[in-house]
């Protein structure tokens, strides 16, 4: 969604051509992200000529404010929905920076890496508008994660077993 | 107006801008170098909303003030003590993912 598309194509614009192809994932009730997707593998397309991307969409986990309970239903539908797609992708790494959409996938990529099926590398990049406090997403993939980066060192004293490397968006 | 796809145009003709504390505002508003005083509503405002723009008046990049102090604000600012706002480095993303991943 909005701003946490605009901070991963960021992320985004410095990789080289060997990742590819890039598996885009988000909430079905997105409507801007696929502009600003495509709008960017465009550009990307004038540098990297073989460049791939695929667009995927899942249903929305958790509404802002959605009350705890609600949650995990909505969230475990998320991941029933995820869970084949993940399947199907098989990515080697998973790169995703706090939208309540990147739960279901990365518990995906868990649990098809517990199966013994594909172990992909999660890569969470929390948001820099969090600056002293992590998203809900980022407490929860904090522990699940295999690289955890902050954007601010508030947040590396609290959770010592984050990655800070500055403002990186 | 109420919405616009973009608010660049606006942005790049303006010499001061006065905005909610919303990350992308802020954000937006300072990459293009502009002069910031940001209004807070601690009531309508989330409080991890205010994070950002409290560390980046913290860190001297923009002015805060809250509604019923802006027009005085507006009126004692001294812009010259905003320091600019030096852009993310998502070249150091790439670096430390490339060694994550093995690509060297």
């Amino acid at each position: 969604t909005g701003g946490h598309t605009t901070e991963i194509l960021r992320l985004l614009s410095c990789l080289s051509e060997s990742y590819s192809p890039i598996h885009y994932i988000f909430a079905d009730s997105d409507k801007m992200s696929e502009a600003k997707i495509r709008s960017f593998e465009q550009k990307r397309a004038e540098t990297f000529s073989n460049s791939k991307f695929t667009l995927d969409r899942i249903p929305r986990s958790r509404e802002v404010r959605q009350s705890w309970t609600s949650s995990v239903v909505t969230t475990l539908y998320s991941i029933l929905y995820s869970l084949p797609l993940t399947y199907k992708l098989k990515p080697d790494l998973i790169l995703c920076n706090g939208p309540g959409t990147c739960v279901p996938v990365c518990i995906s990529a868990l649990l098809l890496g517990l199966l013994g099926i594909k172990r992909a590398i999660i890569v969470y990049v929390e948001s820099i508008c969090r600056v002293e406090t992590l998203s809900l997403s980022g407490k929860i993939l904090y522990y699940f994660s295999d690289y955890f980066i902050v954007q601010w060192p508030d947040l590396k004293e609290k959770y010592p077993k984050s990655v800070y490397l500055g403002r990186i968006v | 107006f109420r919405f616009k796809d973009s608010l660049a145009e606006d942005l790049r003709r303006a010499d001061l801008v006065i905005s909610h504390a919303g990350a992308g505002s802020c954000l937006e508003t300072l990459e293009k170098g502009k002069p910031l005083v940001v209004v807070i509503n601690e009531k309508l405002m989330d409080n991890h909303q205010l994070e950002l723009a409290k560390q980046l008046h913290r860190d001297g990049h923009v002015l805060c003030c809250n509604c019923s102090t802006l027009v005085e604000t507006l009126q004692s600012m001294d812009l010259s003590t905003l320091k600019p706002f030096p852009p993310g480095q998502p070249e150091k993303f790439a670096l430390f993912l490339d060694k994550v991943v093995g690509f060297q």
